[in-house]
C-alpha cells in the first residue's frame, strides 16, 4: 500500500491495475483521503477489513486529525469491503440510499465469490454490516476543518447512485467509477445514457486533478472520452443483438471491436458486461 | 499482506507459465480447431486461473482420449455400443473464461451435412449434473443455444446423432474463474431466497435470419432448483426444474426436449431453423408436474 501526497493534505493509493487475482487480493481500485484541521475524509474502504486496518494505520502515521468520514462511492465490493473495519473505529459512513440498499444485498455473495477467487485469507473479519447512513440527502457539504469538502450524488448513472468528492481548496475531484482512466469502464449496474450526461457534467467542471475510481490522476479533459466511447458502443452493440435475438455467446465471439481493445482489462471486461447488459435490454423488452 | 503476497503470487504466476509451456495437450488443443476461426484469431487474454495443475489436469480432459469421464458419458448418455466421432465442425460457442457460473450462455453451430440430424444431447463433464438437454427434431436445426451452469472447470460436449446413428461430437473446454454453478445460490447467500419472479411465464420470440430462414426463442421463467443448494436456514433446496419443452408450428412439430437442472435459472432456448416457423407455440412442463404455455388455448396441444 503506497499512499502518495498528489496536493497538500490530498492522498491517493494507486489500485493495481489489473483484474482480481491472487497476487492484488482485489485492491484494484483507487482509495484516498483527505486532511482537514480536525477530521480527516476517506474516499473509499478498499475490499477487505484486512486493506481498511493497512490504511487506517497509514493515516494515523501522517496526521494527529479523526478519521471522522467515510465516503462510499458506489457498492462494488473493491470500493466498499473494508466498511466493516471503519465501522470499529466509528467513522461515520456517507453513502447513498440505493448503494447502501445494492451492498446489503449483493454483499454476501459477491464476497463468497471472491473468496473463491483469490482466496479466503485476504477477506479475513471482512463482513457485510448493516448501519446507518441517516438517509442523507445529496448534494451537501463537510467541513474538515479549514478544508471544505461537496458531495454530489450522480443518481443511476455508472451504479444506483454514484458520489463524487470535491475539495475546494485543491478543485481535485474524486470521481468514483463514473470516471476510469487507462481501464475497460464496468458497467454492470449502469445506466448508459445517465452516465454519458453526467461524464459531460463533471468534464465541465474546473477541477484541477480529476481522480478516477480506477486509473492514473486525470489532469486533461479528453481523457474522458475512451470511457464515452466505451460505454456508447457497448451500450449500443448489446442492444443491437437483443433486437436481433443473438446469444451473448454469439456477441463475444466477435470480440472487442478493435478501436477499444488496446486499453488495460478490455478482453475480460467487454466479456463479462455484454451478457450483463443484453439481459437487462432483454427485461426491458 | 498486500506487499508479501504480490512477491509469492508473482512467482506461483511465472511457474504457471512455464508449466503452460511444457504442456503439450494444450498447443494440441488449439490445433484441434476447436476454438473457431475467428476466436483463435482474436487477440488473447491474460489468464487470471493461474491454477497450472487444475488447467493442465483440464486440458487432459478435453482430449477425450485422456478423459477418464468421457467413457463413462459415452456409454451412459449416448448408449452402450455407441459410435462417436470427434468433429470440429461442430463449433460449441461460448466464453473460455467465466467469471458468473450461474448463466454461461452457448450455442452451438451445426454444419450443413448434420442439420437433418436425429438427436441432440449437450453434456458438461465436470457437471454434477451432467446432462443439460436433450433435443429431438421434426425438421432441420441449423444451430441449438441455450444458457447453464457450469459447476468448475470443464468440457461441454454436444452429441449430435445423425440418421445412420453415429454420434458426432463437438468440444470445447471452459474455465471458471468461481466454482459453484450448480451448487451455490444464484443470489444473497445469507439475506434472502431467490426472488422466485413469475414462475411458469413463457416467452416465445421469432426473428428473421437471412433469406426466410429463422430463429425461435424462449425464455421460461423458473427457478431451476438443481437440488445441490443450501437455503439460508442450511436446508437442502429440493430439485425443481422444467423437464420438457414442445414446440410446434402450423406445420406441426418442430422439436421435443428434455431439459435439466443444469440449465440456468430463467432458462433461455434457441433454436434455427432453415425456414421460420409460423405461429410458433411453446409447452413447457416442470417436475412438480406443472404445464406452461405460450398461448392461451391449451386444449389444443
Ligand atoms: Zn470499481
Amino acid at each position: 500500500m503506497v499512499f502518495v501526497e498528489v496536493s497538500p493534505g490530498i492522498f491517493i493509493n494507486f489500485g493495481k491495475n489489473e483484474a482480481p487475482n491472487k497476487a492484488n487480493g482485489w485492491a484494484i481500485s483507487n482509495t484516498g483521503f483527505i486532511i482537514g484541521d480536525e477530521s480527516v475524509l476517506v474516499i473509499d474502504a478498499g475490499p477487505s477489513y484486512q486493506y481498511a486496518s493497512e490504511m487506517i494505520e497509514y493515516i494515523k502515521k501522517v496526521t494527529n486529525s479523526q478519521i471522522n468520514y467515510l465516503v462510499i462511492t458506489h457498492h462494488h465490493p473493491d470500493h466498499s469491503f473494508g466498511i466493516s473495519k471503519f465501522l470499529e473505529i466509528d467513522t461515520k459512513v456517507i453513502i447513498s440510499n440505493s448503494e447502501l440498499k445494492n451492498y446489503l444485498k449483493y454483499g454476501n455473495k459477491l464476497l463468497l465469490q471472491m473468496k473463491k477467487k483469490v482466496g479466503d485469507d485476504w477477506f479475513e473479519n471482512t463482513s457485510i454490516n448493516e448501519f446507518n447512513n441517516n438517509k442523507q440527502k445529496f448534494p451537501f457539504s463537510i467541513d474538515l476543518g479549514s478544508r471544505k469538502i461537496d458531495i454530489n450524488l450522480y443518481t443511476d448513472g455508472h451504479s444506483g447512485g454514484d458520489l463524487t468528492v470535491t475539495d475546494k481548496n485543491s478543485h481535485i475531484v474524486f470521481g468514483g467509477d463514473l470516471v476510469f482512466n487507462e481501464r475497460a469502464p464496468t458497467i454492470p449496474h449502469a445506466n448508459i445514457l445517465n452516465w454519458l450526461r453526467y461524464l459531460d457534467e463533471i468534464s465541465n467542471f474546473n477541477w484541477s486533478g480529476l481522480v478516477p475510481g480506477h486509473g492514473p490522476i486525470i489532469k486533461k479533459k479528453n481523457k474522458l472520452d475512451f470511457t464515452k466511447k466505451w460505454i456508447q458502443h457497448i451500450h449500443y452493440i448489446a442492444r443491437d443483438a437483443v433486437k436481433k435475438g443473438l446469444s451473448p455467446a454469439e456477441v463475444l465471439e466477435l470480440g472487442v471491436p478493435e478501436f477499444l481493445s488496446s486499453t488495460k482489462l478490455a478482453k475480460e471486461t467487454w466479456n463479462r458486461d455484454v451478457p450483463v447488459l443484453m439481459k437487462h435490454y432483454e427485461n426491458d423488452n | 499482506m498486500y506487499f508479501i503476497r504480490g512477491f509469492l503470487c508473482l512467482i506461483s504466476f511465472m511457474l504457471f507459465f512455464i508449466n503452460l509451456a511444457n504442456a503439450g495437450p494444450f498447443s494440441d488443443f488449439k490445433a484441434s480447431a476447436i476454438l473457431s476461426e475467428e476466436l483463435a484469431s482474436s487477440p488473447t487474454q491474460k489468464r487470471d486461473t493461474p491454477n497450472s495443475e487444475s488447467l493442465k489436469q483440464a486440458i487432459n480432459l478435453l482430449d477425450p482420449e485422456k478423459s477418464e469421464i468421457w467413457p463413462e458419458l459415452s456409454r451412459l448418455f449416448l448408449g452402450e455400443l455407441a459410435k462417436v466421432n470427434f468433429e470440429s465442425e461442430i463449433r460449441v460457442i461460448m466464453q473460455d473464461h467465466v467469471e458468473e457460473p450461474h448463466e454461461v450462455p452457448l450455442i452451438v453451430k451445426l454444419p450443413d451435412h448434420l442439420h437433418n440430424f436425429k438427436e441432440f444431447i449437450l453434456l458438461i463433464e465436470n457437471n454434477p449434473i451432467q446432462q443439460v438437454i436433450k433435443l429431438i427434431p421434426y425438421r432441420a436445426i441449423e444451430s441449438i443455444g441455450m444458457n447453464v451452469r457450469l459447476e468448475d472447470d470443464s468440457p461441454v460436449r454436444a452429441a449430435v446423432k445423425d440418421k445412420d446413428g453415429l454420434w458426432h461430437i463437438g468440444s470445447k473446454m471452459v474455465f471458471v474463474s468461481s466454482p459453484g454453478g450448480c451448487s451455490s445460490p444464484s443470489c444473497d447467500v445469507t439475506t434472502e431466497i431467490c426472488d422466485p419472479g413469475e414462475i411458469g411465464k413463457l416467452i416465445l420470440k421469432n426473428y428473421d435470419r437471412e433469406a426466410g430462414a429463422g430463429r425461435l426463442k424462449i425464455k421460461i421463467i423458473h427457478p431451476m432448483d438443481t437440488g445441490l443448494v443450501s437455503s439460508p436456514a442450511g436446508e437442502i433446496i429440493p430439485e425443481y426444474f422444467i423437464n420438457s419443452i414442445f414446440l410446434d408450428d402450423i406445420d406441426g412439430p418442430i422439436a421435443v426436449m428434455e431439459t435439466y437442472a443444469a440449465l440456468s435459472t430463467d432458462p433461455v432456448i434457441l433454436i434455427d431453423l432453415a425456414e421460420k416457423g409460423q405461429s410458433i407455440r411453446a409447452k413447457a412442463k416442470d417436475s412438480h408436474g406443472l404445464e406452461f404455455f405460450s398461448f392461451k388455448n391449451s386444449s389444443i396441444m
